[in-house]
């Protein structure tokens, strides 16, 4: 269980968060949505303590992760997988070792091993074939795809995802949709997406918070929000509905 | 309408002491935070073994060529000045290896690697870790749970301890091969009178005192080169200034050091 | 072959350091495989000597000073070096240092024991010699041959001053004599006083060049080293020459000065054979002196002159 108590951060002179609360239950799926710039993606660094509040705390399964050691921090880290915005995969290393190179620093698996997990994650993010190619060889879809393997290549408990299908196109997206929700199915992990596509949301989360100018407008469930009748939200949900031509 | 002031509006002058004093000594704060973390992130060497071999290979192996071009050439031509300099009879030829030798040794071995290795692996390192900072693979790193600064810092600082003394030999053996070469077929000095003034005048210290610096260079170049490259912010143009940044500034600190050095050890 | 990062990196440090051990005995004068031996020499004056200094046996370079310590028991100072393995060194070898400090050319010398002595063991301490800085010794003579010079110079002035005086009386029979007494004398002066001012001059370029000797390398060492030792045998020469000249002006004076507080008169001096003889030998003397002199100057400053290149 992740909880978000009363989060407050600023950059220099630009307040960003101001008192966010948030709870994740075990093996749910939540969606945090709002506009760009609202600061969805520093609530989701601070999640994995990539960011330190200015004051709030953040707790997973119950411990203060800005509370703790550098070392134990890290060791919470590893139950969860991130996927980033732009994919993040290491330019260096080709898709194989991308996915493998968790494996190789967490665990202590012979390389026959590792190679039948990596064939797996890229088997379930429907890439096989890829292994050799690097990086800079493919698209955006791909990157995001191949990124997503190494991101559940451990078996996280946890897996963020931002902005998973923006820059996509919609059938690429509906993919990763796809993608998603198997993938919470199957692993019966605890997700939290950052999206302001609503049509994602709609998908595959089970609860949606809505952040609107740095506080947390609006949270419940889908059916919920379907029925809401809060002024802001229904704007932000019409727009992206317009949108994506429903 | 314009107007014309004698002097700075103050608050200008604020601003210029903010710039010129208080943004170093910030900056300077953020390196010795970086490099602390770094040195406790020295224990846990073992999971990040694999790729100092890959960073000793891109600072020292990769770099070698060009250094060894850039110090046969500066050998060479400390060689022919120096006997074109020499005018009096009386002064043996023999001089000439006497101030190629310790020359090469003493500076321009290691200064002459350094800043090639600022230009070619201060920009890499920056420019690459540049590049991981604004597409999130640094975040990536630590994400999932490994030590960022661990694993990208302190293999490209240790490799450039290492490697840059295997530069600086490689350097100054090619640089007096070169000056020596150079004096026997130009018909400057032959290549005995050239080592036996270079005998004559040789201080066991010298080469020690080379070696001093190679390990300071080598930490400055790698650590200032980092410390621009993790903290880029700003995309594209973020990572360009930052590669730049680290080029310079690395040349800047490494001739401070030089000076430094020479005052407190000769 | 697909060779791996680690063998590379390996490789290319193992060589580095191979290059810079050898890099450094090379230049050391060390022999770059064999071993080397250390002994110690204590000497009461380093002369200069520091580390990386030659070792020589036989004017043959065998290895290198090491250290150069001043003791904290002896208060002397500790001289460790390395040699050859290859050269046997036996009780009853010494050392000295030599060469020239001001021309930054010093050495050690090593003179060997004789062969069937025991062997100094590694680590041992030899003896030393007597080393000579031939170029130091010169320095420190110069100011003294000026001043003695000067001092010889001055007696013959008086002596001349007073021959004149004496000439400028009325008729005498000696008229002759004491015409050629002046003629000597005037040349001499002349020929003094222009030396003086000369050979000071030289001298002072003797000192001067020592500061800008201290350019010169040990290729020129052993020339400019037998200039000086020939500098310095000729100064001792002329010492004597002076000393000589000295003497006579000296006896000459006591001549004159009888002639001139009428101790005898001139008839006496005339009619003792003994004293015109003697006189008349001293004027000898002096001008085969002049003589001498003139005709071969180079034999008192010709190797001075060698000096004037400075």
């Amino acid at each position: 269980m992740i909880s978000v108590q009363n989060l407050h951060k600023s950059f220099r002179d630009k307040v960003v968060l101001q008192g966010i609360d948030l709870e994740i239950l075990e093996g749910e799926t939540l969606a945090i949505i709002g506009r760009s710039g609202s600061g969805k993606s520093v609530l989701m660094k601070h999640i994995i303590g990539l960011l330190q509040p200015d004051s709030g705390r953040v707790t997973v399964d119950g411990v203060d992760i800005n509370a703790i050691s550098y070392a134990d921090l890290r060791r919470i880290r590893q139950n969860f997988g991130v996927l980033f915005q732009g994919g993040a995969l290491f330019d260096s290393m080709s898709s194989f070792d991308n996915v493998a190179f968790p494996l190789r620093t967490f665990t202590s698996m012979t390389e026959t091993e590792i190679n039948r997990v990596v064939m797996e994650c890229l088997e379930m993010v429907e890439l096989p074939g890829v292994q050799t190619k690097m990086p800079s060889e493919l698209s955006g879809g791909m990157q995001k795809r191949v990124a997503l393997a190494r991101a559940v290549a451990l078996k996280p408990r946890y897996i963020l995802y931002d902005e998973p299908t923006s820059g996509l196109d919609p059938e690429t997206s509906t993919t990763i949709d796809e993608l998603i929700q198997s993938l919470s199915d199957q692993l019966n992990v605890t997700s939290i997406v950052v999206t302001h596509d609503m049509h994602s949301v709609l998908n595959i989360a089970d609860k949606a918070a809505f952040v609107h100018e740095g506080k947390m407008h609006w949270a419940g469930t889908i059916a919920e929000l379907h029925e809401s009748d809060d002024q802001i939200l229904r704007r932000f949900v019409k727009a992206n509905e317009y949108l994506i031509g429903k | 309408m314009k107007t014309h002031s004698s002097g700075f509006h103050p608050s200008v002058l604020i601003l210029y002491a903010k710039k010129l004093i208080l943004d170093p000594i910030h900056s300077f704060g953020r390196y010795s935070q970086l490099l602390f973390r770094a040195f406790g992130a020295v224990p846990e060497f073992g999971t990040y073994r694999k790729n100092l071999w890959e960073q000793m290979i891109h600072v020292g192996i990769d770099s070698m060529p060009i250094v060894m071009l850039a110090a046969a050439f500066s050998g060479a031509v400390t060689t022919v000045q120096t006997s074109y300099q020499l005018v009096s009879p009386l002064i043996p030829k023999s001089i000439i290896g006497s101030i190629v030798v310790p020359s090469m040794v003493l500076e321009l071995g290691a200064v002459v690697t350094g800043f090639i290795l600022a230009g070619r692996v201060g920009a890499r390192i920056a420019a690459e870790l540049g590049t991981m900072r604004v597409t999130e693979q640094i975040d990536a790193i630590e994400a999932m749970g490994l030590n960022s600064i661990g694993y990208l810092i302190v293999p490209r600082v240790i490799a450039g301890i290492v490697m840059f003394p295997v530069l600086y030999i490689a350097a100054c053996f090619v640089g007096i091969g070169g000056g020596m070469l150079v004096g026997h077929i130009g018909g400057f000095v032959s290549i005995g009178e050239f080592v036996d003034g270079a005998r004559e005048y040789f201080q066991p210290f010298d080469p020690i005192f080379g070696m001093i610096k190679c390990l300071v260079f080598g930490f400055i170049i790698t650590s200032v080169s980092c410390f621009k490259g993790y903290y880029t912010r700003g995309g594209a143009e973020g990572v360009g200034k930052a590669t730049t940044e680290a080029a310079v500034a690395s040349c800047v600190f490494l001739l401070l050091a030089d000076l430094v050095l020479a005052a407190t050890l000769l | 072959m697909n060779i791996s990062n680690e063998l590379k990196v390996g490789l290319t440090i193992i060589t580095a350091a191979v290059i810079f051990i050898l890099g450094v005995r090379y230049f050391q004068d060390l022999p770059l495989f064999a071993t080397t031996y250390e002994l110690t020499a204590e000497f009461k004056d380093a002369g200069g000597l520091i580390p990386g200094n030659l070792v020589r046996v036989h004017g043959v370079s065998v290895g290198s000073v090491e250290t150069v310590n001043i003791s904290q028991e002896s208060g002397k100072v500790d001289v460790t070096f390395h040699i050859d393995r290859k050269i046997i060194v036996t009780e009853g070898s010494y050392a000295s240092v030599s060469g020239i400090d001001a021309l930054g050319a010093v050495r050690m010398d090593l003179y060997l024991g004789p062969l069937d002595a025991a062997v100094i063991p590694e680590g041992g301490r030899i003896g030393v010699g007597e080393g000579n800085d031939l170029f130091g010794d010169l320095t420190a003579r110069a100011p003294d041959m000026i001043e003695k010079f000067s001092e010889v110079l001055n007696g013959l002035d008086i002596v001349v001053s007073e021959t004149g005086t004496l000439l400028s009386e009325p008729e005498s029979d000696f008229r002759k004599t004491l015409a050629s007494v002046k003629g000597s004398m005037a040349q001499l002066e002349s020929l003094l006083t222009s030396e003086r001012t000369r050979l000071s001059s030289i001298l002072l370029n003797v000192e001067d060049a020592t500061g800008s000797l201290k350019t010169l390398t040990a290729e020129n060492g052993p020339a400019v080293s037998k200039l000086i030792t020939d500098l310095s045998a000729t100064l001792t020469t002329l010492d004597v020459e002076l000393e000589s000249l000295g003497e006579a002006s000296r006896s000459l004076n006591e001549l004159l000065a009888k002639v001139n507080s009428g101790q005898g008169t001139l008839g006496m001096l005339v009619n003792d054979p003994s004293m015109y003889n003697k006189m008349d030998s001293t004027l000898d003397g002096i001008n085969a002196l002049l003589a001498d002199f003139k005709a071969s100057p180079g034999k008192y400053l010709g190797e001075m002159k060698l000096v004037d290149l400075f």
